[in-house]
């Protein structure tokens, strides 16, 4: 039954989600008879399925809703606007009362009411007969101990006590222990009898009288305690089910009301205990349905599996037994593939996303006042689930601040010879092996003289320096920094961009912007395919190994070891071109080698190509990625580590971040050789 | 030989509910997400009791009955409606169509097997 609630909960929020899709066509045209038919169908589709499966709340909700789109349906309600907002406020409700059925929050308790009153209010201005009686906020969950046990000879009439079971199972949520300690030894055993005895954790909302009424044909047949032991949930105490379960031998004899009392008691009672969280990926029709901890478990599995890998192909080196090399490479290639499926498994489009989005615009420009053609593009971009998961809340900031900042008001747009529509593009797209998420508005731009004053005002820069207009943009990213003249409900509390920037950092990914004034204003996101694994290039330094991201290598050269200085920063000839070389011996205080020869690896860097300095290129490496814990949040020039073959940790460089440093050092110091 | 039971209804979890609780009981079971989909059971093989839903996207309950009705092979082949509607206007409209019976959501899974083995014996 646990699992067909779950699969209920994932089959609930689909059709929660579809709902609200056809919703947002229905407002565009509220004549449309087919998109009513759809609406009411779903709506109908989520009742029945909740009542069958005990979400009585969700059920008696959607069945109101239902019934005033049965008569929009029929024709004796006119569709307006306001049915169709309270349909959508509904909606969100519906979304958060599947987590949380029996409304044990105050908040969506009230919220429930207020819903059930609004929608019987639009729908009586119309027609009289509608509604059924809620018996919500009347009865509570409670924790109910139940002890069966039915006579010896309860199969002889027929009955079976497992479905006795079954529907206090169906009252709510239960924890069942069956008690075997009554079964005699096999050559005493009886199979017409029944030696089995039941104790019962049951949480419901329900009345008691409910629960003796599942026992009411087997009184005769069937010893029978109910008691109610706690007006919590003690389901959701871990040390109290934790107990209650035992270590699972079947022998133990039943606690007794005694002892599940005391047990109740000491079980300590905060009423917000952890809910129950189902997590529900959007999966295509045509698809299975996979639980995420099984994915999670799988990719798990899979960066073992490339771990262990590189142990054996340090083996078979070390060895040289030509076998052994073949096998292990043979595997090495079968490894990479799996890796590969693996990876694709685990993403997801990002159109699941993109109805959210088109919520926050839709409600938000009304709130606003404003006008606003939203699309979206490339949709149907796959990007990790995990990934998705946290780009979500930064990409809904995002849109904020272009509605509330970036588009101006219809009166100012036509006013500067604009479209009374503003114009939000948000699109998708591969770009090697990042996935960019791209922001346009075609509103006001920022205002770079503006950004320039506001950050001398708050102390970010000095008057008297230079910036380049790119280096003015970032400054919107800085902490504390807004440039909104009135502070508003929606965004502009001027903690938003910085902490954009910080949640995209913190999955590899990246945040720029650019603008052009009174045009509008580009965000651009570019994040990893996938944060688990990542091909990269292992190399010695000094006595260290590190790994460089694959991607970001151009090329190898060779240098003298003589030639390299001590410097930070130097400059060498390669191909006929000046290559600015950083020392990383330098960096990381390595030890230098001074003879032979050192390796310069060309990364390609933004605009121009920059060199580092490394002792040995080992070789190519799948580097399953561990973070590297909160003692070194401020190195971030490491995106991580990873486990060798041998044993030993090579840290992950971002190859990126590091040279972004470097070079601001070397701007700093002011020594950068010409 | 076990009996053979076609499910319609456009609610996975509501399918796999009556699937189990079917399966329970040693029946053989078919699953359709809607009319359309039922129809496409209907090819000859033997079937001995279809449980539909009422509302479903293509091919509604009633349509669907009426579609069952009009074939020669399946014309007295027992139809049970499964469904949250309770109004009595849908119930005669389905007897009209050819139902035979008629189990409200939620239901009870004992009820639900009741039900049937008085249907099929």
């Amino acid at each position: 039954m646990d699992k067909l609630k779950a699969l209920f909960v994932t089959e609930a929020l689909e059709l929660i989600a579809d709902l609200e899709r056809v919703l947002l066509e229905f407002e565009k045209d509220l004549h449309n008879e087919e998109s009513v038919q759809v609406i009411f169908r779903v709506m109908h589709t989520l009742k029945g399925s909740a009542s069958m499966f005990g979400f009585d709340t969700l059920s008696a909700l959607t069945h109101d809703l239902e019934t005033v789109y049965d008569a929009i349906r029929d024709g004796k309600i006119i569709a307006t606007l306001e049915i169709l907002d309270i349909t959508l406020k509904s909606v969100d409700h519906l979304k958060k009362v599947i987590h949380d059925p029996s409304l044990g929050n105050s908040d969506l308790l009230k919220k429930h009411h207020d819903l059930l009153t609004a929608i019987k209010k639009v729908a009586q201005l119309h027609h009289d007969e509608i509604g059924a009686d809620y018996s919500i906020g009347k009865s509570f969950l409670a924790t109910y101990y139940i002890y069966c046990k039915p006579s010896f000879s309860i199969f002889k009439n027929g009955t079976n006590p497992l479905f006795l079971i079954d529907d206090l199972v169906a009252l709510g949520d239960a924890l069942v222990l069956p008690r075997m300690d009554l079964l005699p030894d096999f050559n005493h055993m009886n199979p017409g009898e029944c030696y089995t005895s039941f104790e019962v954790i049951l949480v419901t909302d329900k009345p008691a009288a409910e629960i003796s009424g599942v026992f009411i044909f087997v009184e005769d047949a069937c010893e029978i305690i109910i008691e109610k032991i706690s007006e919590a949930n003690l389901l959701l105490h871990d040390s109290f089910v934790a107990r209650m379960k035992g270590d699972h031998d079947l022998s133990v004899a039943p606690f007794g009301l005694e002892i599940v009392m005391r047990l109740a008691e000491n079980a300590t009672v905060t009423p917000e205990a952890k809910s129950v969280q189902f997590v529900a990926t959007r999966v295509d029709s045509s698809s299975i349905r996979v639980a995420s901890d099984k994915l999670d478990e799988l990719m798990n599995l899979v960066s073992e599996l490339v771990t262990s890998q590189a142990r054996l192909s340090l083996l078979a080196e070390q060895h040289g037994l030509a076998e052994l090399t073949n096998v292990s490479e043979n595997m090495e290639k079968i490894t990479r593939r799996l890796r590969d499926n693996a990876f694709n498994i685990c993403l997801v489009p990002i159109e699941s996303l993109v109805i959210r989005f088109q919520r926050l615009v839709r409600d938000l420009s009304k709130e606003l006042k404003k006008e606003i053609d939203f699309v979206a593009e490339g949709t149907d971009t796959e990007l990790d689930r995990s990934i998705i998961e946290k780009v979500t809340d930064p990409i809904l900031h995002i849109l904020r601040n272009c509605l509330d900042h970036g588009i101006e008001s219809p009166e100012e747009r036509v006013r500067q010879g604009k479209k009374k529509e503003g114009k939000i593009n948000l699109k998708a797209f591969h770009s090697g092996t990042s996935v960019v998420i791209q922001i346009k508005d075609d509103g006001r731009g920022v205002d770079i003289e503006k950004v320039r004053q506001k950050a001398i005002a708050k102390g970010l820069i000095k008057k008297e320096t230079l910036y380049s207009e790119q280096e003015i943009i970032d400054l919107i990213f800085s902490p504390g920094f807004s440039t909104a003249d009135q502070i508003t409900d929606v965004s502009g509390r001027g903690v938003g961009m910085d902490i954009v920037r910080r949640n995209i950092e913190s999955i590899q990914g990246e945040v720029t912007l650019t603008s052009i004034l009174g045009q509008g204003t580009t965000i651009s996101i570019k994040l990893p395919l996938t944060l688990s694994i990542v091909d990269g290039m292992l190399v010695q330094i000094g006595d260290s190994k590190y790994i460089l991201p694959l991607t970001a290598i151009d090329k190898c050269y060779e240098i003298e070891a003589r030639r390299i200085s001590s410097d930070l920063s130097q400059k060498h000839v390669f191909d006929g071109m000046l290559l600015p070389v950083f020392n990383l011996h330098q960096v990381f205080r390595e030890k230098a080698n001074e003879h032979g020869v050192i390796q310069i690896i060309k990364i390609a860097y933004e605009a121009f190509p920059i060199g580092i300095t490394v002792d040995q290129v080992i070789g190519e490496y799948q580097a399953v990625m561990k973070p590297l814990g909160n003692m070194y949040h401020d190195q971030d020039e490491f995106s991580g580590a990873t486990i060798l073959g041998d044993g030993s940790v090579a840290l992950v460089i971002d190859t990126d971040k590091l040279i972004k440093q470097l070079t601001a050092k070397v701007v700093e110091n002011n020594v950068l050789v010409n | 030989m076990s009996k053979t039971i076609l499910i319609a209804d456009d609610s996975e979890s509501i399918r796999e509910l009556v699937e189990i609780t079917l399966k329970s009981a040693g029946y053989n079971v078919l699953k359709s997400v809607d009319g359309v989909d039922a129809l496409k059971h209907l090819n000859g093989q033997t079937i001995d009791l279809v449980i539909t839903d009422l509302n479903m996207p293509a091919l509604d309950g009633i349509a669907l009955i009426k579609e069952i009705r009009a074939r020669q092979d399946y014309s007295t082949l027992p139809i049970l409606l499964l469904t949250t509607e309770s109004q009595a206007a849908k119930k005669e409209e389905a007897k009209q169509a050819g139902a035979t019976g008629w189990i409200v959501k939620p239901f009870a899974q004992e009820k639900l097997l009741a039900v049937i083995q008085k249907v099929i014996r």
